[in-house]
C-alpha cells in the first residue's frame, strides 16, 4: 500500500503526458468521423510518419553539428520548432493527398469501400516506413534537445521538462482547436458539414475543401503528436501508429466519437486509466486495463462521455 | 544396308549422349542454410552473421569446396519472428541440397523451427540461442555453439553478488522464450544466494516503459536487470529511466552486447552497464585476429554474434567434407547430422576446442562480463560455463 501511494504522483505525471498525446490524436479520428462517418485507419500511421520526420530533421541538425553534447550551436527551442514544422507539413500533406486520392473518389461507394481504402492506406505507409527503416527503431536523441538535468521533482514524481513540454502544448493546441470549431467561420463550417452535408451545400458551404480542411488540420496535429511521442517514448519505429491509433480511437470512442471535447477528455481519462491502473495490476495488463475501461464505459453510456445520444436522422 | 545405317547412327547418338550426361553433368552445389534476423529490430545482428557465414563458405569454396562440390548459401530470413521462422525451417529442409543449417539465432525461432528441422532429419547449429530447454528436447539434429542460460543466469547472479555487491535487484523481462528463460535463470540464482528479487514485466511490442519504471523507481533497487531480447527496447527504457530521475545500475544478457543500438541508441545512459557474453569478444582472441582483419576489412566493426557464425559455419564445412569421405555424390543429411554430432575438439577462433555433448550443447565454454565503457565493451571477468 505504502508503494502505491508513493507511485501515485509519478503515475499521475505519466498517465497526463501519455493522455494528452492520446488526445491529439483522437481530435484528428474525432473530426474526421464527425463529417464522414468513416474511420481513417491511416491516421495512426500518419502520425508514424510524423514521429519519423521529425527524427529525421533531428538528425540533419546534429550531423549538421548544430546540435551536440556539451556546446550546441543551436539553442533547444528552434531545433524543436524546425522538428515539429517539418512533421506537420509532412503530415498535413499527406493527409490532404490520402483525402483526395484514397477517399475522395469513393465518397459515392458504400462506407465500407472507404473503410477498405482506409486499410490499404495504412498498409502501404507501414510498409514504405519500413523499408525506408529497414525495419528498426530509430533512437531520437531526446537528452540533446532537452536536457534530461531539466527537471521538478514533487512529492517523489520527477518531471521532466520534455514532459512539462508535452502537457503545456497539448492542452494549448487542444484550448486553440476548441476556440477555432466553436468560434471560426471554418468551425463553424464544420459543424455545419457534420450535422447535415447536403443542407449545408444548399448554405453555400464548400463541403469537399472542408472534409479537406479537416483531413489536413488532423493530420497536422498527428504530426505534432508523433514528433512529441518520440521525445517521450526516446525511440520510434514503423510499428507505433498501430497501437497509439488504437488508443487513440479508443480514446475517441470513449468520449464520444464525432465530438471534439469528447476526444480531448476520451485521451486524458484513458491515458490516466492506463497509468493508474498500472498501481493495481502489472503492466503487461496495461491494454487489458485501457480496453476494460471502454467496455464499462460503453455499457454505462453507449454514446461515450461526452457524446449526445444520436438523434434519427430524417 | 539401311538398316545397318540405322543401327550405327543410333549407336553414335546413344554414346554421344551418354558421354555428354557423364562428362558435362557436375554434382549439384551443397547448400548450408542461413537462419536469422536478417531484417527487423535485430537485423544488425543477424546481418553480421550472415555476412560471417558468407566468408566462411567462401573460404572453404577457395579451398575446393566439399571435394570438389560448391557450397552455396541458402537465405532463410526469420526477422526473430517464431511463426515466419517455421517457414524458413520448411522450405529448408524440402530442399534436398540443403544439408545443414546454420541457426536460427533466437531461442523463441528456435523453438519454433526444431520439430520441422527434426521431421526433415537436417542439423542445426545454432551460434546464439541459449534457452536451456532447446538441447533438452530430445531433438537429435539440434546443436549450438554457445553456452546456456543456466550457465549465464548463475553466473550473472554471482557477479551481481560477489563484484557489484547488490543487496536488491529488479528483474525486468520481456515474455519472450530467450528474456523470461535468462530471466528466470537469474531469480532462481539469485534466490539461492540469498540476494532480494523483484520481478516485473514488459511485452515485446513495448515502448513506453514508464509504468514499470516507476514501479521501479518505488523499489529502490540497486541493480535493475534486463532480461530483453531487442537491444533498441533496452537502449530506450535506459533513456527514460534517466527521465524518471532514476539512478539503478543496469544489466543485462548476452544479446545486449550491440553497440549500434544499445549503446550509440542509448545516448550515454547505458555507460556503466554490465553485460554477460556467452563468448569472448573474438577480437581479444589470438587465433581469430586473420579472421577479425578479414571481416572488418570487408564489413566494418562486427557485432557480437559474427565470430560465432563463422565458427558454426567452418565446423559444419568439415563435419560435410569429413561426411563426404572420398564420394561426394554420397553426401546425405543423415551422414552431415552424424558426422557433426561427432565433432571432436575443433580448433577454430573460438580460443577453446569444441565438441558436442549427447544432447548437442558445447562443452568447455566460458561466461563473461563485461561493461559499457566509454561507449565500448570492457573485459571485466571470465567465469567457466557450468550448469
Amino acid at each position: 500500500m505504502e508503494q502505491i501511494i508513493a507511485q501515485l504522483p509519478q503515475q499521475v505525471i505519466n498517465g497526463l503526458t501519455l493522455g494528452s498525446i492520446y488526445a491529439l490524436l483522437a481530435l484528428g479520428y474525432s473530426m474526421v468521423y464527425g463529417i464522414l462517418r468513416m474511420l481513417n485507419f491511416a491516421h495512426g500511421d500518419v502520425f508514424m510518419v510524423g514521429s519519423l520526420i521529425g527524427w529525421g530533421v533531428l538528425q540533419l541538425f546534429i550531423k549538421g553539428g548544430a546540435v551536440a553534447v556539451g556546446t550546441p550551436a543551436v539553442g533547444p527551442g528552434p531545433v524543436l520548432v524546425f522538428m515539429v514544422c517539418g512533421a506537420v507539413l509532412a503530415t498535413s500533406a499527406l493527409g490532404g493527398a490520402i483525402e483526395r486520392f484514397a477517399y475522395r473518389p469513393l465518397q459515392k461507394g458504400s462506407r465500407l469501400t472507404t473503410l477498405i481504402s482506409a486499410l490499404g492506406a495504412s498498409i502501404i505507409l507501414q510498409n514504405v516506413a519500413m523499408l525506408l527503416t529497414q525495419g528498426r527503431a530509430k533512437a531520437y536523441q531526446t537528452e540533446l534537445v532537452i536536457s534530461p538535468d531539466w527537471a521538478i521533482s514533487a512529492l517523489g514524481a520527477t518531471i521532466s521538462a520534455t514532459r512539462i513540454i508535452i502537457i503545456s502544448v497539448s492542452i494549448a493546441l487542444m484550448l486553440a482547436m476548441d476556440y477555432a470549431v466553436t468560434h471560426t467561420m471554418l468551425g463553424k463550417a464544420m459543424r455545419a458539414t457534420s450535422q447535415d452535408r447536403e443542407a449545408a451545400e444548399y448554405m453555400g458551404i464548400r463541403t469537399s475543401r472542408i472534409i479537406s480542411a479537416a483531413f489536413v488540420v488532423g493530420s497536422g496535429l498527428a504530426g505534432i503528436a508523433g514528433v512529441m511521442i518520440g521525445l517521450y517514448y526516446t525511440q520510434v519505429d514503423f510499428m507505433i501508429g498501430f497501437s497509439a491509433g488504437m488508443k487513440a480511437f479508443t480514446a475517441a470512442v470513449l468520449g464520444g466519437i464525432g465530438n471534439i471535447r469528447g476526444a480531448m477528455a476520451g485521451g486524458l481519462v484513458l491515458g490516466l486509466a492506463e497509468s493508474l491502473g498500472v498501481l493495481f495490476l502489472a503492466p503487461v495488463y496495461k491494454d487489458v486495463i485501457v480496453f476494460s475501461v471502454l467496455i464499462a464505459v460503453l455499457i454505462l453510456k453507449p454514446q461515450g462521455i461526452l457524446g449526445k445520444p444520436l438523434d434519427e436522422k430524417v | 544396308m539401311r538398316n545397318l545405317v540405322r543401327f550405327v547412327s543410333m549407336v553414335t547418338l546413344i554414346t554421344c549422349i551418354g558421354t555428354g550426361i557423364a562428362y558435362g553433368k557436375e554434382l549439384p552445389p551443397v547448400k548450408i542454410g542461413a537462419q536469422g534476423p536478417f531484417t527487423g529490430d535485430l537485423s544488425k545482428i543477424g546481418l553480421d552473421a550472415l555476412n560471417a557465414i558468407q566468408m566462411a563458405v567462401e573460404e572453404a569454396n577457395a579451398e575446393g569446396g566439399i571435394k570438389g562440390r560448391k557450397i552455396e548459401v541458402a537465405i532463410g530470413d526469420d526477422m526473430g519472428d517464431p511463426s515466419k521462422g517455421v517457414l524458413v525451417a520448411e522450405k529448408f529442409g524440402m530442399d534436398k541440397n540443403v544439408l545443414g543449417v546454420i541457426g536460427p539465432m533466437n531461442s523463441a525461432t528456435v523453438s519454433a523451427a526444431l520439430p520441422s528441422y527434426d521431421r526433415a532429419g537436417l542439423v542445426v547449429i545454432s551460434q546464439s540461442a541459449t534457452n536451456p530447454d532447446l538441447t533438452e528436447r530430445g531433438y537429435r539434429v539440434m546443436h549450438r555453439i554457445c553456452p546456456r542460460d543456466d550457465a549465464q543466469g548463475p553466473a550473472a547472479a554471482r557477479f551481481i553478488a560477489e563484484v557489484v555487491s547488490a543487496k536488491s535487484v529488479y528483474i525486468i523481462d520481456d515474455k519472450g522464450a530467450y528474456g523470461q528463460g535468462l530471466a528466470d535463470q537469474v531469480a532462481a540464482a539469485l534466490n539461492r544466494i540469498g540476494v532480494k528479487v523483484t520481478r516485473g514485466q514488459i511485452t515485446l511490442e513495448d515502448r513506453d516503459f514508464s509504468p514499470i519504471l516507476t514501479r521501479v523507481k518505488a523499489v529502490q533497487p540497486d541493480l535493475v536487470y534486463l532480461g530483453l531480447s531487442n537491444p533498441a527496447q533496452a537502449a530506450g527504457l535506459m533513456k527514460q529511466a534517466v527521465g524518471l530521475g532514476l539512478s539503478a545500475r543496469f544489466m543485462g544478457g548476452d544479446c545486449m552486447k550491440e553497440k549500434d543500438q544499445l549503446v550509440a541508441g542509448a545516448g550515454g545512459a547505458a555507460e556503466g552497464m554490465y553485460i554477460t557474453a556467452i563468448g569472448r569478444a573474438i577480437a581479444e582472441v589470438p587465433a581469430a585476429r586473420e579472421f577479425v582483419k578479414n571481416f572488418e576489412g570487408r564489413y566494418g566493426a562486427m557485432s557480437v554474434f559474427s565470430g560465432q557464425s563463422y565458427e558454426a559455419t567452418k565446423i559444419l564445412i568439415e563435419a560435410l567434407r569429413v561426411a563426404a569421405g572420398d564420394n561426394p555424390a554420397g553426401l546425405t543429411k543423415a551422414k552431415a547430422l552424424d558426422a557433426v554430432h561427432n565433432i571432436r575438439d575443433y580448433k577454430g577462433i573460438m580460443g577453446f576446442p569444441i565438441s558436442f555433448d549427447e544432447i548437442g550443447d558445447v562443452v568447455g565454454a566460458s561466461i563473461y562480463v563485461y561493461q559499457v565503457e566509454k561507449g565500448d565493451f570492457r573485459e571485466v571477468i571470465e567465469y567457466p560455463a557450468e550448469v
